[in-house]
């Protein structure tokens, strides 16, 4: 098997090179991009299956964010909801014979956990100001700020690591097995590849929840019903 | 250990866009989906509200309404029960009323019965008296003397008036009747007495009726002097009767 700490490109695109993760990560976006057109095309009061399954998992991310920021969920929902959906999906693609996760390659983890540290500043930002988002990297003290601008980088690799060691490692040890035991005998590991694929995307969002929450600071606790009218 | 910066840009590149999708074409849809489904059951239970207080409100109008009526109902019927009373009252006083003189008149009929029947019993009576009077006065075995009789004839001569006393006996002899054949000092106590009453002689014709009983009878064109027990026991019934 390869080296899944290297990428060799599939094929050139003028001076960019197109590797594996990026044409999967192509794929994924067709996928899920043309189903959430085609899924919410005619919309109705009266939903159907496919209807009421969306809006399960709207309502779902929506009263995570919720419990998490004690903030109306709408300005953060399409980030958090596509973090979760895209590396759950991700993950599973090893499920499939021949496509490597993307997850399992750190570019995409990194491009991931950058598009959070920058929205993480930008959310900061736009809620604090600027002046107001910076003066929280002298909290409790200034002799903090390097800590804090320690702690910034480093939770960022970790997002990044724990992902990737997590993911690649599965796939990983589900090719020596295959490679060394046989057809079959890997399918257990397959199944808990699901269940730990299914955690690391719950576990990355809630992560950048919790990192745009500490950056937008906290808000005194209300009584907000999951039926709060919140703007897309 | 590699990174391919290339392939790190393109990702994040595919995340923004991704991210963008989504909002676009899944969470944006959703949300305004939920938004309007919330709209509209916050709607209808405003409208179920809103019907639950108009119900409210009509059943609260017809809770009114019926006790009014049943307030109207119950003096209705006080006022009818009253009419009734009334009504049963003036219909027993009428009846009482009815009986009263029903019963008076009966009473009065009844007494008027009684008082007919005694009337008869009296009459009865009467006969019957005359009836044994006349059997025992002629059992007697002298009839009664004229004498005892003749002074009450003149006496009741003497009240009658001045042209009756004035025409008896002028044209002849004046007419008597007696229940005996008088003695001839009886005629002559007679005349005597009729011509002191009449103030001049006059003559007498005497004729016999035993039906008398006893005593004189004169009888003239225009009087009639009645001095005798029969007349006597025809008075006695007469004033029986008229009691």
């Amino acid at each position: 098997m390869d080296n899944p700490l290297t990428l060799d490109p599939l094929f050139q695109l003028g001076p960019v090179p197109i590797t594996a993760p990026v044409l999967v990560t192509w794929g994924l976006i067709v996928l899920i991009g043309g189903g959430a057109y085609f899924a919410t095309r005619h919309l109705t009061l009266r939903p159907g299956k496919i209807q009421t399954l969306l809006e399960l998992f709207v309502t779902t991310i929506d009263g995570q964010l919720r419990d998490t920021l004690n903030r109306d969920p709408a300005p953060y929902r399409a980030l958090i909801g596509t973090v979760f959906l895209f590396v759950l999906l991700a993950n599973w693609c090893s499920l499939i014979p021949g496509i490597e996760p993307p997850t399992a390659h750190i570019e995409t983890d990194a491009a991931l956990a950058l598009v959070v540290f920058a929205a993480t500043l930008g959310y900061g930002v736009a809620t604090r100001g600027l002046r107001g988002y910076l003066a929280t990297f002298a909290e409790p003290s200034w002799v903090m700020i390097p800590l804090n601008i320690i702690e910034q980088i480093t939770r960022t690799f970790s997002l990044i690591v724990r992902l990737f060691g997590n993911i690649m490692s599965g796939v990983f040890v589900v090719g020596i097995v295959l490679s060394l035991a046989g057809l079959f005998v890997p399918i257990p590991l397959m199944a808990l590849e699901l269940l730990t694929g299914a955690v690391q995307a719950y576990i990355f969002a809630v992560l950048a929840t919790v990192f745009i929450g500490a950056a937008v600071g906290e808000r005194p606790k209300r009584n907000l019903s999951s039926q709060e009218v919140s703007k897309p | 250990m590699h990174i391919d910066w290339w392939t790190l840009g393109l990702q994040t590149i595919n995340a923004v866009i991704l991210i963008w999708i989504l909002a676009r074409f899944l969470f944006r849809p959703v949300a305004r989906m939920l938004d309007e489904r919330q709209a509209v059951t916050q709607a209808a239970l405003d409208a179920a509200e809103a019907a639950q207080q108009g119900a409210d409100r009509a059943r609260a109008t017809a809770e009114a309404e019926a006790e009014a009526l049943n307030a109207a109902h119950a003096a209705r019927l006080a006022e009818a029960r009253d009419a009734a009373a009334r009504e049963k009252s003036r219909l027993m006083a009428e009846t009482e009323a009815a009986l009263e003189k029903a019963r008076d008149a009966a009473e009065a009929e009844l007494a008027g019965l009684r008082r007919a029947q005694q009337g008869e019993l009296r009459d009865k009576a009467g006969t019957l008296a005359l009836e044994i009077a006349e059997r025992l006065l002629s059992r007697l075995p002298d009839p009664l003397p004229l004498s005892g009789f003749i002074d009450g004839l003149a006496e009741a001569v003497a009240e009658l008036p001045e042209a009756t006393r004035t025409e008896l006996g002028r044209t002849g002899p004046i007419g008597l009747r007696a229940a005996a054949e008088p003695t001839e000092a009886e005629r002559e106590a007679l005349k005597s007495r009729l011509g002191t009453v009449l103030g001049r002689p006059v003559e007498i014709d005497v004729t016999t009726d035993p039906g008398l009983i006893a005593g004189l009878e004169l009888d003239a064109s225009t009087a009639m002097v009645r001095n005798n027990l029969r007349a006597d026991l025809e008075r006695i019934k007469a004033e029986l009767s008229d009691e």
